[in-house]
C-alpha cells in the first residue's frame, strides 16, 4: 500500500499511502460531524431553556402534532439509515448493482420523509400554527372560554387571560404557544434541510457508483456521506420524542 | 482498502430491528403517565438508539478511537453549553436585585389579544361553545 507501487488513480500524492488517505478523510468527516452537533446544540439549548420556562405550554401544545406522522417518519428514516449502511456493505463486497439499488432506496425514503414533513407543515400553515408573529391559531386546544364568574374573578389577576368586550367573554390562553412552533419549525426545518442536502449527495453517489468512480477499492465518498446520513437519523431520534412524545 | 473491517449483514439487520423496536417502546411509554420520569425515560431510550446508530451504522466501534473521541467531545461541549446557559436562565433574579427579570418573557405576547378564536381547522368562530369536535377532527 505504499506509493512506490503502481498507485491507483484515486490516490493523492500528498498522502503517505491509501490507508492514510482514507483515515484522514474519515477524521475530517468526524470533525465536520462535531460542528454539526454543535450547530444543533444551540437549538437544543433553546428548546431546553424555553421548555423550563414554559413546561405546561410545551406539554399542552405538543398535542397539536400528529404522533402517527412522527412515528412514520422515524420508521422511514431508520429504514433509510439501514439501506445506506447496506449500500456501503454491498460496495465492500463488490456488489455494484445491489449498492446502487440500496442508494436509490435511501433516496426514495428520504423523499418520503420530506413528503410527510411537507404534509405536516402544510397543515400547520393552513391552521396558522406558525412561528413567532405569524402564529394565529386560537383553537380550543390552546384557548379556554371562561364563563364561570368565580373563575373570572380568579383569573383576572393572571396575565394569561383577556376580556373580549364584543362577545362579553373572558378567555384564558395557553401561555405563548407561538414559541413552541418557533422552536419546532427551526429545528425540524434545519433537520429537513439536512435531509434535502443528503438527498443531493446520495443522488451524486448513485451517479458516481454507476459511472464506476466509486468501487470496491475506493468507496470513501460513500462511507463519508453514510456518516452524514446517519447523523441526520441520529438527530431525528432526539427530535421525535422531544416534540411528539412529551408530557 | 481491502483490509477494512466489513460489518456482517446480520449485524446491520439486528441493529435495525432493535431501532424499530425501541421506537415502538418510546411511543408506548409516552402514553403511560410517569410524571417527570417520562422525559428521562424518553431521553434514555433515544440515547440507546443514538448509540446503536453511532457505534454500528457509523462504524465507530471498529474505527480508530480518535473519531469516537472527537464525537464525544462535541457532546461534552454541548453539556457545558447547557449547564452554563441554565445557570443564567434558571437563576435569573435569584440575587434579588430586580425580581422582574426572573422570568422576563412569560407574559402573553401582545398579539394574542388581537387574534380571533378559531376552530380546529383554523377558521374564525364566535365562541368555542358553538362547535363540537370529534377526536378525528385533528390534522
Amino acid at each position: 500500500m505504499s506509493h512506490d507501487n503502481s498507485s491507483p488513480s484515486f490516490f493523492q500524492h500528498h498522502f503517505h499511502d491509501v490507508e492514510q488517505q482514507y483515515e484522514t478523510s474519515k477524521f475530517g468527516m468526524w470533525a465536520f460531524i462535531l460542528t454539526e452537533v454543535l450547530t444543533f446544540a444551540g437549538l437544543f439549548v433553546a428548546y431546553i431553556v424555553y421548555r423550563s420556562w414554559y413546561p405546561d405550554m410545551f406539554v399542552g401544545v405538543h398535542k397539536l402534532l400528529d404522533v402517527n406522522k412522527g412515528l412514520l417518519n422515524t420508521v422511514v428514516l431508520i429504514t433509510s439509515s439501514l439501506t445506506m449502511a447496506l449500500a456501503i456493505w454491498a460496495i465492500q463486497k463488490n456488489l455494484k448493482k445491489l449498492s446502487i439499488f440500496m442508494l436509490t432506496a435511501t433516496f426514495v425514503f428520504a423523499l418520503a420523509f420530506l413528503g410527510v414533513k411537507f404534509q405536516e407543515y402544510h397543515h400547520k400553515y393552513e391552521v396558522g400554527q406558525l412561528p413567532g408573529k405569524y402564529y394565529s391559531y386560537m383553537g380550543p386546544e390552546v384557548v379556554e372560554v371562561i364563563k364561570d364568574q368565580e373563575k373570572i374573578d380568579y383569573y383576572t389577576s393572571s396575565n394569561n387571560v383577556y376580556f373580549d368586550a364584543e362577545t362579553n367573554r373572558l378567555y384564558k390562553t395557553m401561555n405563548n404557544p407561538h414559541i413552541f412552533f418557533s422552536i419546532y419549525f427551526i429545528m425540524t426545518g434545519l433537520h429537513g434541510l439536512h435531509v434535502a442536502i443528503g438527498m443531493g449527495l446520495i443522488a451524486w453517489l448513485i451517479y458516481s457508483t454507476a459511472r464506476g468512480n466509486i468501487h470496491q477499492k475506493y468507496y470513501t465518498p460513500m462511507e463519508m456521506i453514510g456518516i452524514f446520513w446517519h447523523l441526520v437519523d441520529l438527530i431525528w431520534i432526539y427530535l421525535f420524542p422531544l416534540f411528539y412524545l412529551i408530557g | 482498502m481491502s483490509d477494512h473491517h466489513i460489518t456482517p449483514l446480520r449485524t446491520y439487520l439486528i441493529i435495525a430491528s432493535c431501532l424499530f423496536f425501541l421506537s415502538g417502546v418510546t411511543v408506548w411509554v409516552s402514553y403511560i403517565d410517569l410524571g417527570s420520569f417520562n422525559i428521562v425515560l424518553a431521553m434514555l431510550v433515544a440515547t440507546v438508539k443514538a448509540s446503536l446508530v453511532a457505534f454500528f451504522f457509523m462504524h465507530l466501534l471498529w474505527d480508530d478511537k480518535k473519531n469516537l473521541v472527537l464525537f464525544l467531545m462535541s457532546l461534552m461541549f454541548f453539556g457545558i453549553f447547557v449547564v452554563i446557559t441554565m445557570i443564567d436562565t434558571e437563576f435569573r433574579g435569584a440575587l434579588g436585585f430586580n425580581p422582574e427579570t426572573k422570568n422576563p418573557i412569560t407574559k402573553r405576547a401582545s398579539f394574542y389579544g388581537q387574534l380571533p378564536l378559531t376552530d380546529t381547522h383554523g377558521y374564525p368562530v364566535d365562541s368555542h361553545d358553538d362547535i363540537h369536535h370529534g377526536d378525528d377532527d385533528h390534522h
